[in-house]
C-alpha cells in the first residue's frame, strides 16, 4: 500500500491540503492511509463526503471505519457556508478532549451548480482565515480531477496551501493568503436573467418579507422553502436597515433551476466569516441572523466591501 | 380557542370576551359601549361601568338597555367612578385588581347573574407613563381571569389619539381589538389554561413581547400555544427562549405547543435547546369552539 502522505509535513498549525484523485483507486490510496494514520495517533477523525464517496471510503476502511465520525457532505455542504461551523465544532471538541483532529472534506463534488462551485472556492479560502491562527489540525480535501470542470480544479490550487497526490505533497505556488479577503470583497457575477428590483427602508421590513414569500410561491417553491425564505428575508432586511445604512435594495429573479433573491445595502461587513460559526446562544447582540440564514437556505453568497454588501440566496426548485 | 384578532365591528357577546376598543370620538365610544353592555344584558350578566366617561354613556343608553334607572335599582347595573374604583380596589396593582374583579364576578354569580360584564375607559391610565406598566400587567392578568371561565368579560376603551406604540402595547394583550391601522401585529392572551401567542413577532415587537411575558402570572406548569402564530424571527425566538429559560431556572416546566417545523428548527439551530430545553408538543387535535 502507498505510504501515508506525510512527507513535507509542516510542523504546526492548520494544514489544509487538496488531494487530487483520478479514480476510486487513487481516491482510496490518498485517503485510507491519511485516515488510518489519524486513528493510530488517537486523533478525532471526521470525514465529510457526499454519498457514494462516503460508502466507498467506509467500506475500504473495514472495521476501522467505526472509529471515524462520518458526515454527509451533500447535506452539510449543500450551502458551503455551513461547513466551517462544523469543523469549528469538531475542533473545539477535539481540543477540549485533548486529542488532535484530522478531517476529510469534499465540498466540490462533480455535478454541482456553477454558483455552488464559486462558494466552495470561497469556503476553501476562508478555512485559512478561520483556522490559521488556531490549534494544529489537518484537513484533506479530495478533488476529482477527472470529472470536475477545469476552473474548479484551478480554484483548488489557489485555495489550498498544500497539494497532494497519493504519496506526494508539495506547497501550492498558486496559493495566496490574501485571496480570501479579495474574493469576499469582489462583487458577485450579475445575473443574465431579467431582474425585478425594489428598495426598502425601515418601515418596509414586513412588506419586503411578504414580497419575497409571494415571489417564492410564484416560482413554485414548496411551503417549507417559502417559509424559510421569508424568515431569511426578514433577517437580512433587518440587517440592512439596522447596520447597512438604513435602507437596501431587493432583487428577484428566477432561473430554470432556482428562485434567487438578493439583498444589498451600503454597509460593510469586515469579518468574512460572519454567519459561518454559531454565535453563543445566550448572546443577545445579534449575529444569529446570518448564521440562521446559512443553515436554512440552499445556497447563500455573501460579499462585502467598502462599496457595500450583497447577500444572494438561491433556492433550488 | 377564544376568538382573537382584529375586529371592525363589535362581535356578538360571548363568555370571556376581552376586547380592546380604540375609538375615534365620543359618538363611536357611546355606540360601542352601549352595544357591548346590551350583549351582556341579553346574556343575563351583571353590568359594571368604570370611569366617568363610561358612566356618562348610560344617559343615552335607553334604546339599547331599556330603563337604566331600573337596572341600577335591581343591581343589574353598577357604576364606579375612578375615585370609587380606587377606593374599592386600591391603586392599580395587578394582584389587587384581580382579587377585586374576581370577587365582583363571584358576587354576580351568587346573585343569580350569568357573569360580570365590565366596561372601562382606560385612556387616562394608559396615557400616564407612571401607570403604564401596571396597566399592562393588569390587562394580562385580567385576561387570564377572563379566560379561566369564571364569568368575567370586559371592554377596555382607549382614545385613538394616544401614541401608537402605547396603543400597540395595550392591544397586544387583548385577544380581540378594534383599532385603525395595525398598532400590533401579534396578540398574547390566555385560553383554557395556556398562554397563546398569535400573529407575527419580529425584531420590532420582540421587546414589547419580552416585557409582557415577564409580567405573566406564575403557574406550576406553563404551556405556550403557537399554533396560530404566523411568523417569528430570530429576535422573537430569542425572546421566547429567554422567557422559557427564566421559567425553567425557577423550576417551572415549559411546554411549547403547536410550534411550526421552522420554529422548532430555528430553536435547535440557534442552540436555544441547550439554553431553554422546553418540550415541544403537537397542537391540540380537537379545536374548541
Amino acid at each position: 500500500m502507498t505510504p501515508p502522505a506525510t512527507t513535507a509535513r509542516a510542523s504546526a498549525g492548520f494544514e489544509h491540503e487538496a488531494l487530487f484523485y483520478r479514480d476510486d483507486e487513487s481516491f482510496l490510496a490518498g485517503l485510507v492511509p491519511f485516515v488510518r494514520e489519524g486513528l493510530s495517533r488517537g486523533e478525532d477523525v471526521v470525514v465529510a463526503e457526499p454519498p457514494g464517496r462516503l460508502e466507498l471510503l467506509r467500506d475500504a476502511l473495514g472495521p476501522d471505519s467505526a472509529a471515524v465520525r462520518w458526515l454527509d457532505m451533500a447535506a452539510l455542504g449543500r450551502n458551503p457556508a455551513r461547513i466551517i461551523g462544523a469543523w469549528s465544532e469538531a475542533l473545539e471538541a477535539a481540543t477540549a478532549a485533548g486529542t488532535g483532529l484530522r478531517g476529510v472534506g469534499e465540498p466540490a463534488w462533480p455535478g454541482r451548480h456553477d454558483a455552488e462551485f464559486v462558494e466552495c472556492r470561497l469556503h476553501e479560502l476562508l478555512l485559512g482565515t478561520a483556522f490559521d491562527d488556531g490549534p494544529a489540525w489537518r484537513l484533506l480535501c479530495p478533488y476529482d480531477q477527472t470529472h470536475l470542470p477545469r476552473a474548479v480544479r484551478t480554484g483548488a490550487l489557489q485555495s489550498h496551501p498544500v497539494l497532494s497526490t497519493p504519496g506526494h505533497r508539495r506547497p501550492s505556488t498558486a496559493y495566496s493568503r490574501d485571496a480570501a479577503a479579495a474574493t469576499f470583497a469582489a462583487p458577485l457575477q450579475q445575473p443574465t436573467e431579467g431582474v425585478l428590483r425594489g428598495s426598502f427602508g425601515v418601515d418596509d421590513v414586513r412588506a419586503t418579507r411578504r414580497t419575497v414569500a409571494s415571489f417564492g410561491r410564484s416560482c413554485g417553491l414548496s411551503d417549507g422553502q417559502v417559509e424559510a425564505l421569508e424568515l431569511a428575508a426578514s433577517e437580512l432586511v433587518v440587517n440592512s436597515v439596522r447596520h447597512g445604512g438604513g435602507s437596501g435594495t431587493l432583487a428577484l429573479w428566477d432561473t430554470d433551476e432556482a428562485a434567487v433573491v438578493e439583498f444589498s445595502d451600503g454597509g460593510h461587513i469586515e469579518d468574512p466569516l460572519v454567519g459561518r460559526r454559531r454565535p453563543p446562544a445566550h448572546r443577545a447582540d445579534g449575529g444569529h441572523g446570518i448564521y440562521l440564514v446559512n443553515q436554512l437556505c440552499d445556497l447563500v453568497q455573501l460579499r462585502s466591501s467598502p462599496h457595500g454588501t450583497a447577500v444572494r440566496i438561491t433556492t433550488w426548485r | 380557542m377564544r376568538a382573537h384578532g382584529s375586529v371592525v365591528e363589535l362581535p356578538e357577546a360571548g363568555p370571556a370576551d376581552h376586547l380592546c376598543w380604540v375609538h375615534d370620538d365620543d359618538a363611536a365610544f357611546d355606540l360601542a359601549v352601549r352595544a357591548f353592555l346590551a350583549g351582556g344584558l341579553a346574556r343575563g350578566e351583571r353590568l359594571l361601568c368604570v370611569g366617568e366617561r363610561a358612566i356618562a354613556t348610560l344617559a343615552g343608553a335607553a334604546p339599547d338597555l331599556g330603563d337604566v334607572g331600573a337596572l341600577v335599582t335591581r343591581g343589574a347595573l353598577e357604576t364606579m367612578t375612578v375615585e370609587e374604583a380606587y377606593a374599592a380596589a386600591g391603586p392599580l396593582v395587578a394582584d389587587r385588581q384581580r382579587a377585586f374583579y374576581d370577587a365582583a364576578t363571584r358576587r354576580a354569580l351568587a346573585d343569580g347573574y350569568q357573569g360580570l360584564r365590565v366596561v372601562a375607559d382606560l385612556s387616562e391610565l394608559a396615557a400616564d407613563p407612571a401607570q403604564h406598566e401596571q396597566l399592562l400587567r393588569w390587562e394580562h392578568a385580567a385576561d387570564e381571569l377572563m379566560a379561566s371561565g369564571g364569568g368575567m368579560s370586559a371592554m377596555c376603551a382607549h382614545r385613538s389619539d394616544l401614541p401608537p406604540a402605547l396603543l400597540g402595547d395595550v392591544l397586544s394583550v387583548h385577544p380581540l381589538g378594534r383599532a385603525a391601522g395595525s398598532p400590533t401585529p401579534y396578540r398574547l392572551f390566555f385560553d383554557d389554561g395556556r398562554l397563546v401567542l398569535s400573529g407575527s413577532v419580529d425584531t420590532f415587537t420582540a421587546g414589547r413581547l419580552a416585557a409582557q411575558l415577564a409580567t405573566g402570572p406564575s403557574r406550576p406548569h406553563t404551556v405556550l400555544d403557537l399554533s396560530t402564530l404566523e411568523f417569528l424571527d430570530v429576535a422573537g425566538c430569542r425572546t421566547l427562549a429567554g422567557w422559557a429559560s427564566d421559567l425553567l431556572s425557577r423550576g417551572v416546566p415549559v411546554e411549547i405547543r403547536g410550534a411550526s417545523t421552522l420554529v422548532q428548527r430555528m430553536w435547535r439551530i440557534l442552540g436555544f435547546d441547550g439554553l431553554a430545553p422546553v418540550s415541544f408538543s403537537a397542537p391540540r387535535s380537537t379545536p374548541r369552539g
